[in-house]
């Protein structure tokens, strides 16, 4: 009973969260990151980044190994300080909420800041519907005919429906990589974030499997703001609007070199680094 | 992209009433898994507290000197019993031990090491009643109750034990080690002793230390086999006495006296097992053998 | 040319004999444990005629005496005893699975990271200490303290509507078949823990940090991701253990009681095991009654056998699925 209330009240939330527009706010701007530092114990891993992310448009991170970017992307989600040691500095907005201010709850940052990891990660014990319907289950939402329409449109909306809508009760590690890594993806988007982080997601897939992934990515972002890290300076030239480049610095820690539309970062970067990275002469 | 400019991002972090229950199932059920873990370390801070309480008072130079018919009394004779039908029985053991671990990890078919390790398992799990049962029935008509039948009964507790860690810790050698031996011509027994073993060194001797300390923590095949002894001697030809066996012996006593002795023997039996333990636990904490 | 041959002779010359010495060694062990079953079967042969084996296994009862004669008198059963080892060692499990893979999961998950390693070693190194040791301390310290808190208070309360938990009708004993339980319990504890520290550590991360990606707490990655994934690995560590529980002797026997004739009729009684009544028995057993034990000890041993086999499916099953592409 509660629960079934609960969850008719987000939507009802949610519904409204969609048609306000706050004034004097910058309407394009998702994610306000302010000297962001990441450390793993004394070791500090990212330098004071300051940044913009843009709104329903994907932004990619790239650099050498070692440059701290999957650090700074798992700052986002608050995901860096899962690891035992680790801690974040500086400040990251979200329509006007610090999402490292005292009041928040990470796990329900997790919630509305999806991830998608480096590695396919469907859960074994769980069947393809079930990996989907995950995070519906963390909300509350019982099994039932709602929770299937969900797992459907998520299913489509990662382009993989057609390929398991016979096999719904077979486990999720029953697919191959590519289809593992899109199942994850739906399973990311059912519970409707409006942030989506990929770390590498197509680092472990062949060629065709990685085409598909970014396709779907430009699907994906008509409806969700998407910040994917990528090693593959190609990727990053294709499926993003926005590019980030990080370095890594002498005292081996990360920090931002520069950002801009991707096209310029690609063709006339502003920085003799950026340029030679992307020339391919280091990392 | 001709659509309406879709309206900013509003995110809001507040919590549901669901999500509070969430965080609250959270906090109580870390509390009972830690509450778990502090109750599985109990019992080991009680018996140590016991024991030493029980035991230390009597503990001295004459207890572990002295024979049990001397006065003061000590269990000498029982010490002496326990190291050597374990020593006899580890000296039996240890090749059998590692020669078959070896045998199942280098050279054995993948099959024949599947079987192999089965029948590990299965000697791992016969209980130590039945290997004094077995000696019992088959060897005291020949040896009769003497040292002899007991180490022959600890024997057959300790083989799988050394092979079984013998087999874990030559997986773990890398392969790579092995043929750049071989690569360089040196013929695979000798790739197998000089390279692969020597590597797991430490790892083999876990096994055979593990071994010892089951060895002197056995009761039940004893008390079948090799018995009790008042005699301080280390004739194996005879009954002989064990430390565990005196622990045992004497728990039931009504006469407290006899009942601090078992206390004393138990808190030199542990003491003993607990630096074995200790001695090998460090290097094998991340990979140990079950 | 010339040299090929010699060159392999000189190969073969250490090859073949260490290949026969190891392989000797394995053979060697399996005779030892081929010799231990069939010595044992062998010895109980002469109870067969006396009591047949189904009797045997299903009836009450422990008496046997050779006449001058020659003739046999004897009425063996080992209900009592398989009874005895069944339900101490399920009181064990019951209390030492879930302690017990708690507690690994608390070591893996939530420790402290410089807490996890010293922890780790106090909870499993209580698997170190001799049976004989706890067995002592059990009949001293434990056992007394049990029998005047919890046995009286369950036997007070639930016990007047439950015969089997009611109390002692005798005066009360020192012994009885729910302490054994709880030492079994105490002893099985850290086998659980080591054994499901390892499962649980082969857990991926990556599935961890999946489901904690999507706004999971702790414990839901726990009961939804870990508990799961290790369920199949989690299930060998209870037989294992279950099987060391089984086989248990010494610390059974010195809390346990020598009650050999007929089932309790309460938990607060005492009782025996298969395995203490081996050990209890031997010393003035006569020839028809070594029988008699050999059978209690085939029987200990095909239980043992069973549980060692299914957990090895487990295992190789385990290895499998988490092998699989995670």
């Amino acid at each position: 009973m509660e629960s079934e209330q609960t969850t008719a009240s987000k939507i009802a939330a949610k519904a409204t969260r969609r048609d306000t527009t706050a004034v004097g706010e910058k309407s394009h701007i998702a994610m306000q990151l302010t000297d962001v530092e990441a450390m793993y114990g004394n070791f500090r891993a990212v330098n004071k980044v300051s940044l913009e992310i843009e709104a329903r448009s994907v932004t990619a991170f790239i650099g050498p190994s070692g440059c701290g970017k999957t650090t700074l992307l798992r700052t986002l989600n608050r995901m860096h300080e899962t690891l035992p040691g680790a801690t974040v500095k500086g400040s990251i907005e979200v329509s006007g909420v610090n999402l490292y201010g005292s009041s928040i709850d990470p796990v329900r940052v997790r919630r509305s800041i999806g991830m998608v990891f480096q590695k396919p990660n469907p859960f074994p014990a769980m069947s393809i519907a079930q990996n989907v319907a995950s995070g519906l289950r963390l909300s509350g939402m019982k099994a039932n005919k709602k929770v299937a329409e969900i797992v459907e449109e998520s299913l489509r909306k990662a382009a993989l429906w057609d390929e398991v809508k016979d096999k719904l009760n077979e486990p999720g590690i029953s697919l191959s990589g590519g289809q593992q890594q899109r199942l994850c993806i739906a399973r990311t988007i059912a519970v409707e974030p409006e942030i989506v982080l990929m770390d590498e997601p197509c680092s472990a897939l062949d060629p065709l499997a990685t085409l598909k992934i970014e396709e779907l990515i430009g699907e994906l972002k008509t409806k969700y703001t998407i910040v994917i890290v990528t090693h593959n300076m190609q990727q990053a030239a294709r499926v993003s609007d926005t590019t980030a480049f990080f370095n890594m610095g002498p005292d081996r820690g990360g920090f931002l070199v520069e950002t801009g539309p991707t096209t310029k970062i690609f063709t006339n970067p502003t920085n003799k680094l950026t340029e030679d990275y992307i020339a391919g002469r280091f990392g | 992209m001709n659509q309406a400019p879709l309206p900013n991002i509003r995110l809001d972090f507040s919590l549901t009433p669901h999500d509070i229950r969430r965080r609250r199932v959270n906090q109580i059920m870390l509390r009972i898994i830690q509450a778990a873990a502090i109750v599985s370390v109990v019992p080991l801070f009680t018996i140590l507290f016991v024991i030493f309480s029980k035991g230390l008072p009597q503990l001295g130079l004459s207890f572990l000197l002295n024979g049990p018919l001397e006065q003061p009394t000590g269990i000498v004779n029982a010490i002496q019993g326990s190291l050597v039908m374990t020593f006899i029985a580890i000296i039996a053991a240890a090749p059998i031990g590692i020669g078959g671990g070896i045998y199942l990890n280098e050279y054995a078919s993948t099959r024949v090491a599947r079987i192999g390790e089965l029948f590990i398992d299965i000697m791992l799990g016969v209980p130590s009643i039945l290997a004094g049962l077995f000696a019992y029935f088959a060897l005291v008509p020949i040896l009769g109750h003497s040292g002899w039948t007991g180490s022959i009964a600890l024997t057959v507790l300790m083989v799988p034990v050394v092979m079984r860690t013998t087999q874990e810790v030559l997986r773990l050698v890398p392969a790579g080690l092995r043929e750049a031996s071989l690569a360089l011509g040196v013929p695979l027994w000798r790739t197998t002793i000089f390279v692969t073993c020597r590597t797991a060194l430490s790892g083999i001797m876990t096994g055979v230390v593990l071994a010892i300390s089951r060895g002197l923590g056995e009761t039940a095949p004893l008390l079948l086999t090799s018995q009790t002894s008042n005699d301080v001697s280390i004739n194996l030809g005879q009954p002989m006495n064990a430390m565990t066996v005196v622990i045992y012996q004497n728990a039931t006593s009504s006469d407290p006296q006899i009942v601090a002795t078992a206390w004393t023997t138990a808190l030199v039996l542990f003491v003993v097992a607990l630096i074995l333990n200790v001695s090998v636990r460090f290097k094998t904490v991340n990979n140990r053998v079950f | 040319m010339s040299e090929a041959p010699s060159f392999r002779r000189s190969r073969l010359s250490g090859e073949l004999p260490f290949r026969i010495l190891t392989l000797g060694s394995v053979l060697l062990a399996a005779a030892l444990l081929f010799t231990l079953v069939a010595v044992i079967m062998e010895k109980s042969l002469i109870l067969w005629p006396v009591e047949a084996p189904l009797t045997f296994l299903t009836s009450s009862g422990w008496f046997g005496s050779t006449a001058p004669s020659g003739v046999i008198t004897a009425a063996f059963g080992a209900l009592p005893m398989i009874w005895g080892t069944l339900v101490t060692s399920l009181i064990g499990i019951a209390v030492a699975a879930p302690i017990g893979i708690f507690a690994a999961i608390y070591l893996v998950e939530l420790a402290p990271k410089r807490l996890a390693a010293p922890l780790t070693f106090l909870v499993e190194i209580v698997a170190a200490i001799p049976s004989v040791v706890i067995g002592l301390w059990a009949l001293g310290e434990l056992s007394p303290r049990l029998r005047d808190s919890i046995e009286w208070w369950v036997a007070s309360t639930v016990g007047q509507f439950i015969p089997w938990l009611s109390e002692d009708p005798q005066q009360p004993s020192d012994t009885s078949v729910f302490r054994s339980g709880i030492v079994l319990a105490i002893m099985i504890t850290p086998m659980v823990a080591a054994v499901s520290r390892e499962v649980i550590r082969s857990v991926p991360q990556s599935l961890r940090e999946g489901l904690v990606g999507m706004g999971a707490t702790k414990w839901e990655t726990i009961r939804l991701v870990i508990l799961p994934t290790a369920k199949v690995g989690l299930l060998g560590a209870v037989l294992l253990a279950f099987g060391r529980a089984i086989g248990e002797t010494i610390a059974v026997r010195l809390t346990i009681g020598m009650n050999i004739s007929e089932i309790p009729p309460t938990l607060f009684q005492p009782g025996s095991s298969i395995a203490a009544q081996i050990a209890g028995a031997f010393g003035e057993a006569s020839p028809i009654e070594k029988g008699a034990l050999a059978g209690l000890g085939l029987s200990l041993f095909i239980l043992t056998l069973t549980l060692s086999l299914i957990v090895r499916l487990l295992m190789w099953r385990s290895a499998n699925r988490m092998g699989a592409r995670t």
